[in-house]
């Protein structure tokens, strides 16, 4: 492939926004579902009084596309039966805002803590079923959250999830203050998708403020996003093989991770990235020394990578925990709305990359293994397969260092705007409001966020030791989801 | 598996990887409090063959019950201080509190009054301040091995039995 600025078609403006009345809500959404969009996100905010603003993103080849609608009582039709990818974004609605969806039913809680476990669990029966509560506090080092599985001896029945105790309210805090603050906001929900999370707040802000990036910001923040990437797939292939208890895949990834973030520490001057990203411009620009030396690493990590990976691959006793275990189908996954790796692993061939105009992508074609099984197996494949198109991505971008970059003033300047980014985990979505120069509201919608209902579906059916693996396998942030 | 095995032993070899360090134990529990996730990727980097922690006796224990350390990371929310707590109650004495990172530390904490309790010092009582956003794993590193140290030299000094910690020898 190769990585160029896209010429052929500019940065797209703001995003098309339709204004409708709460009647027309489902109607609207339907509309755009039926015409191919993809759902992206829904998102409320709280307007003078009792009144909500609702705002659903749906994203096309040619754009995003918002609909948007004040309902004074708080109430429009669900869209679930025909979008179940909107499931916990109405939830997530109506727990903060007090939105009713009509239709949705039960309308289980998300974010609301203070709910009895009948109300926010899936009722199973029978001879035996018994509940087992995990979490919020883990075993390992891992994030704070809380899981119910309902099983029968080992066998997993049913799982529900409560999430949203890291939740620090970033997005509700970062209401009213300029926009050039938005990024450190969107940043700091998640350091694994640090990057993700800055380009897209960058990119919605910008869009809203009628900027277009150059040439060298692309560049610069498509090379950041692809070592964000990098570093994640590499530690995402060491959490698997340790999900299994194989030391030596667990210990040779994490060490291949931990020289990749070093690298991410000479060249950008912090081990995550973080502070990489500004609105309206990039700094980036490291010594062509080691320019050349990142390049030149970059290539013996993906070299060591593929000497590794056949290992793993002819490794009996790691292969037999991989394989049919976690399946999230193809169907379930397009229903489900699921993204990024564990979509692709299922046979979706989709990825933000291939869209992206105010990245440096262009000819980027998504890829997915030879048989997209959508099992542990897969998704572990997929990250392998990524990687070598990152670090191929890598290696043509860092053929010349990253000098600053600048964004110029292109088209008039919108309210609202639409950020998309492919994270780690898939399609992150960053929606801002202005108001002048300031943030009016700001949602994140991550990959992560996007995925977690794909994992509650893919376990049932599994034995409860497997559930960390499976886990393991989607490796979904919570910071990012409870923000 | 062997060329796997190789594979490590050559970069064992590469990085120079800490030789064996003195006697000695800590078991130490992790709380994430309200964390970006950050200071976790560090914490478990820490134990990675590059620092391998564990050769010097610090290791990462399943439950509070067998932990000397409590290591919290996060801004410390309203939903995680009371599963904080009674991770906290559940340690035996005698037990040291670590504040992993600038938002435990209460420095540079973003979000909305209403849903943060932190920083960690207004729940419980810290011994160890480990800064950074996040602390790079040499920093948590040598943090927990002055821990390991100073805990030693204690020792020595009222020449009392080391406390016995839960589920530890
Ligand atoms: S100190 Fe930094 S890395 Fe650690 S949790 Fe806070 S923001 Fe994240």
């Amino acid at each position: 492939m190769t990585a160029r600025p896209d010429g052929a078609s500019g940065p797209r403006s703001a995003a098309a926004i339709t204004r409708v009345a709460p009647a027309g809500w489902r109607p609207a959404c339907l509309r755009a579902h039926a015409d191919g969009a993809r759902f992206a996100g829904l998102f409320g905010a709280p307007r003078g009084g009792r009144a909500v603003e609702l705002r659903a993103v749906f994203s096309t080849p040619a754009g995003e596309r918002v609909i948007a609608c004040e309902t004074p009582e708080r109430a429009v039709e669900s869209v679930v039966d025909v979008l179940p990818a909107a499931a916990w974004d109405e939830r997530e609605a109506h727990d903060l805002h007090g939105v009713r969806f009509v239709g949705h039913e039960p309308l289980r809680p998300l974010l609301d803590h203070d709910a009895a476990l009948e109300r926010w669990t899936v009722p199973v029966a029978g001879r035996d079923a018994h509940q087992v509560a995990v979490g919020p506090v883990h075993a390992g080092v891992i994030e704070s959250g809380h899981f119910r599985f309902h099983v029968v001896g080992e066998l997993i029945l049913s799982l529900d999830l409560r999430l949203f105790y890291k939740r620090r309210g970033l997005e509700a805090a970062a209401t009213g203050r300029p926009a050039e603050d938005a990024i450190a906001y969107a940043q700091r929900a998640c350091a694994a998708c640090a990057v993700t999370s800055s380009v897209a707040c960058a990119q919605a802000c910008e869009a809203a403020l009628g900027l277009a990036p150059d040439d060298e910001l692309r560049r610069a923040r498509t090379v950041l996003l692809e070592l964000e990437r990098v570093y994640n797939h590499l530690h995402d292939i060491s959490a698997i093989c340790a999900g299994v208890g194989f030391a030596p895949g667990a210990a040779a990834y994490a060490a291949l991770k931990e020289r990749v973030q070093r690298l991410n520490l000479r060249l950008a001057g912090h081990r995550f990235l973080f502070g990489s990203v500004r609105l309206g411009g990039s700094d980036l620009a490291p010594a062509a020394a080691d320019v050349a030396d990142a390049r030149a690493q970059l290539r013996t990590t993906g070299d060591e990578h593929a000497a590794l990976w056949r290992q793993l691959h002819f490794s009996r006793s790691l292969q037999e925990r991989l394989d049919a275990v976690g399946v999230l189908g193809r169907d379930d996954a397009e229903r489900l709305g699921a993204v990024g790796p564990a979509a692709r692993a299922a046979g979706l061939r989709r990825d933000v990359r291939s869209e992206s105009t105010r990245l440096c992508y262009g000819g980027f074609a998504p890829v997915t293994p030879a048989v997209p099984a959508g099992d542990v197996a897969s998704r572990m494949t997929q990250r392998a397969i990524e990687l070598e198109q990152s670090l191929a991505v890598l290696d043509e971008l860092l053929a010349d260092p990253p000098a600053p970059g600048r964004t110029r003033a292109i088209g008039p300047t919108a309210a609202v705007a639409v950020g998309r980014v492919e994270s780690p985990r898939g399609a992150t979505t960053c929606l801002v409001e202005l108001d002048g120069r300031r943030l009016r509201a700001l949602h994140l919608r991550t990959g992560s966020y996007a995925n977690w209902p794909s994992l509650v579906h893919a376990v049932p059916g599994s034995l409860l030791a497997d559930f960390p693996l499976i886990n393991k396998s989607f490796e979904l942030c919570y910071a990012c989801v409870d923000r | 598996m062997f060329v796997l095995l190789s594979h490590l032993q050559r970069l064992r070899r590469a990085i120079a990887a800490p030789g064996p360090g003195r006697r000695g134990s800590l078991a130490l529990r992790h709380v994430d409090a309200g964390s970006c996730n950050g200071c976790e990727h560090e914490l478990t980097a820490v134990m990675s063959p590059f620092y391998d922690l564990q050769q010097y006796g610090l290791s990462i224990v399943a439950s509070p019950r067998h932990a000397d350390v409590l290591l919290v990371t996060g801004a410390i929310t309203t939903r995680m201080a009371p599963a904080l707590r009674a991770a906290h109650e559940a340690m035996p004495e005698p037990r040291l509190v670590a504040a992993l990172g600038d938002c435990a530390l209460g420095c540079n904490v973003l979000g909305l009054r209403e849903q943060l309790a932190g920083p960690l010092e207004g729940i419980v009582a810290v011994d160890l301040r480990i800064p950074g956003c996040p602390p790079s794993p040499a920093v948590i590193a040598d943090a927990l091995t002055a821990a390991l140290l100073a805990r030693g030299e204690d020792r020595t000094v009222s020449g009392e039995p080391p406390a016995p910690a839960g589920g530890r020898r």
